[in-house]
């Protein structure tokens, strides 16, 4: 927008008049009207004071009567002005109703023009020379002095003038009187002249007023603007502070993080390191700063992370977790870290950087060699001792060595037993400890699991007669094929039923049933045994889990059976559990899916 | 090669298996399993502390079957075994491993490097004669 131009010409320039355009005309005309009741005191008081002068000067005249009657006239519409002027003041419809206050005023001009016309139009005959030049110098003067009170409105001043002039001019025109009537003849055109001027200063007023309103309204919005501006500042700057916190809390993260952070250009170019980088590679930050990645830090032959790897990840840009690496520190020692390489996108997706975390996992990798080593060596070292014992006392106790007496017979196959009893436990623990690791393989195959169901309690039944148990099929054995390891859960299978017979009475039976119900099968072992006590139910699962110790030394095991069997059965998507049996007793059981595929082939 | 005469080979797994060669470093084993084969076995037995010197004692002794202990100081029972294969005179002996070494992919190993069989320790001396037997009278 350009500079304010105070052209009285609303047409002369276009900013102009989209400016002046830009006001609400009911606004301007409303000010217009507030200007003119704003000089309306001058005006009743300059046209009293002129009056009681005039009056004063007119009163030797014939008709003092109809001078002072003048003089009234003139009291009372100086008294009407000023109510109009009083009750204008107290108005509270100003603005609205401005049309019907300037036509109230144009009442008023015209009142006043006319007392002024009456004046010119009375006293002009009826007096002498001088006074006649007084009264046309006074007419004239208030002709001209109206423009200013009411040239904002241009209609006003015309009637207010029109008042004063056209009564004179008729007086004048017809004195008879060549001069008079010359005169009659100028102030018409004197007359168009004044309104004129007035028609002239309106508009500029108009204007002024105008331009004035677009003004405030543009001073109105451009605060509005300001106060939008100023909320939006407030916004970013709220927003940039949580940027600068988030920024901080990162950078604080990352500063703590026992796991050391680099940030890397495209080109694998190190931006940044936190402390656990330093300390994990040996380098201080400024030394890596802008140091190849892949080249300082990795070994130099790893094929882990070599060009071609890492242009495909940074083409790929996707999150990228490196199987253990072997990296070099400064002081030459190789680590071996796991790294987890993430791109930094913008919005649009175009890579800024990566952050690459890594983890040493040398000495998690040395723990895992130690604890496989003490496996082996368990496994090993603690069975050879075994073998020349359990063997030692078998050869004892089969009585191939002859015959040895009795006392010594029953120490030896205590002996025996335990001794066992260390071998199941060493067992155990190399089945568990290989199972947790997730180091174990299941090795799944299709087979008819009641035909192992049956294998198992042919297995079983030397084991149940020693405690003088039978093992017994209860109902019927539907032909189920399942997909499952066969040698796990023929363990599973010998451990339940050994379990049951192991807490039967004696003479009593271990059942064992199977039931099929949507598509799952179940294997049950019951026994009619003691039950298993209220406390020790949360925990039968769990490792080295056995209700009473002094059964333990009775009947062997080692605790670990069920756990075991919990670890199987779940590794083959099943489900292990034990209910109480009615009438006493306990019964296990697990369920596996029938393998339908199987089934279906069969038929 | 064995299977172009397969009478002979035959004819040889159905005599009845008498002397048995077995490399073991552990005195006290070797004094069980010497029990068992031959107090229950009825077997003849030549026992191989040193398994250095397990090729030289397997040629003099001539046993029928050849047993090895896997972990052994200095040379292992695979090691032995590769030996044996090498030598012309121990080329075609039976090999039955006796290992401490309970991994299912360890056993396996042993089977595909061409031994007759795989008892694990602890292993029972009651048994152990049969055990062999049984591996002996399966063999091609």
């Amino acid at each position: 927008m350009t500079s304010p131009n105070y052209s009285t010409d609303p047409g002369r320039g276009s900013a102009n008049i989209s400016l002046s355009q830009s006001a609400d005309p009911r606004r301007v005309l409303a000010d217009r009207v507030e200007q003119m009741y704003g000089q309306l005191p001058l005006g009743i008081a300059g046209s009293f004071v002129i009056s009681v002068v005039a009056a004063y000067e007119l009163r030797q005249g014939r008709y003092v009567e109809i001078v002072i009657f003048w003089a009234g006239l003139v009291l009372l519409l100086t008294a009407a002005s000023a109510g109009l002027y009083w009750s204008y003041n107290r108005s509270t419809t100003k603005a609205s109703e401005a049309a019907q206050w300037l036509r109230w005023l144009a009442i008023s001009a015209l009142a006043s023009g006319a007392t002024w016309g009456f004046a010119g139009a009375v006293f002009f005959p009826s007096h002498a020379d001088e006074q006649q030049v007084f009264l046309a110098f006074l007419l004239a003067g208030m002709v001209a002095g109206g423009v200013s009170i009411y040239a904002v409105s241009w209609p006003v001043y015309a009637l207010y003038a029109a008042g004063i002039v056209f009564p004179f001019t008729y007086v004048l025109g017809t004195f008879g009187n060549r001069l008079f009537g010359e005169i009659a003849l100028l102030v018409p055109a004197f007359y168009a002249m004044n309104v004129s001027v007035a028609w002239r200063l309106n508009q500029v007023f108009d204007s002024g007023y105008r331009l004035r309103h677009a003004y405030g309204k543009l001073t109105e919005d451009y605060t509005a603007l300001n106060q939008q501006v100023e909320r939006q500042l407030e916004e970013l700057l709220q927003a940039q502070r949580e940027v600068d916190s988030s920024g901080r809390k990162l950078a604080l993260f990352a500063e703590r993080s026992p796991i050391a952070v680099l940030q890397m250009e495209q080109n694998a170019t190190i931006l940044e390191v936190n402390p656990a980088a330093e300390i994990l590679f040996g380098y201080a930050a400024a030394e890596l700063v802008g140091r190849n990645a892949i080249r300082t830090l990795f070994s130099s032959e790893n094929p882990d992370l070599n060009k071609a790897a890492w242009n495909s990840f940074i083409e790929t840009a996707k999150p990228l977790s490196l199987p253990p690496t072997g990296c070099l520190r400064r002081d030459g020692i190789e680590v071996i870290c796991e790294f987890t390489l993430t791109p930094l996108v913008n919005e649009f997706g175009a890579l800024i950087s990566v952050i690459a975390q890594v983890r040493d996992v040398t000495q998690v990798l040395e723990a895992d060699r130690l604890k496989k080593e003490f496996t082996s060596t368990l496994s090993h070292e603690l069975r050879t001792p075994l073998t020349s014992i359990i063997g030692s006392l078998q050869l004892v106790n089969s009585g191939v060595m002859g015959e040895i007496d009795k006392d010594a017979v029953e120490l030896t196959e205590i002996a025996e037993r335990n001794a066992q009893r260390l071998l199941d436990l060493i067992n155990d623990i190399l089945d568990i400890e290989k199972i947790e690791s997730n180091k174990f393989v299941l090795s799944p195959e299709d087979f008819a699991l009641d035909a192992l169901v049956r294998e198992s309690l042919l297995l079983n039944r030397g084991f149940a007669e020693r405690f003088k148990v039978r093992l017994e099929v209860s109902g019927e054995m539907p032909e189920v094929p399942v997909n499952a390891d066969r040698k796990r859960l023929l363990q599973v299978l010998t451990n339940l039923i050994s379990n049951a017979a192991k807490f039967s009475n004696e003479g009593g039976a271990v059942e064992v049933s199977m039931t099929v119900a949507g598509g799952t099968v179940r294997v049950n072992v019951g026994d009619r045994g003691a039950g298993i006590p209220e406390e020790f139910r949360n925990r039968i699962f769990g490792r080295f889990a056995q209700a009473d110790t002094a059964l333990t030394r009775q009947k062997g095991g080692t605790g670990l059976g069920l756990a075991i069997c919990k670890r199987l059965i779940e590794a083959m998507n099943g489900r292990i559990g034990f209910e109480d049996r009615e009438g006493g007793g306990t019964l296990f059981y697990f369920e596996l899916s029938v393998k339908y595929a199987l089934a279906q082939a069969q038929e | 090669m064995r299977w172009r005469k397969p009478k002979n080979e035959e004819l040889m797994r159905e005599q009845p298996l008498n002397r048995i060669c077995y490399v073991e470093d552990d005195e006290d084993i070797q004094r069980v399993v010497r029990m068992s084969l031959e107090r229950v076995g009825k077997m003849t037995v030549e026992v191989v502390g040193d398994s250095t010197r397990a090729i030289e004692a397997i040629i003099a002794f001539k046993p029928d079957l050849v047993m090895l202990d896997w972990m052994m100081p200095v040379m292992d029972g695979p090691a032995v075994f590769r030996k044996m294969r090498e030598q012309a005179e121990t080329m075609h002996l039976p090999v039955v491993f006796i290992t401490a070494k309970a991994s299912q992919r360890e056993l396996d190993e042993l089977l595909v490097m061409g031994a007759a069989g795989v008892i694990s320790k602890p292993f029972s001396p009651k048994n152990l004669p049969d055990q062999l037997r049984g591996i002996w009278h399966s063999l091609p």
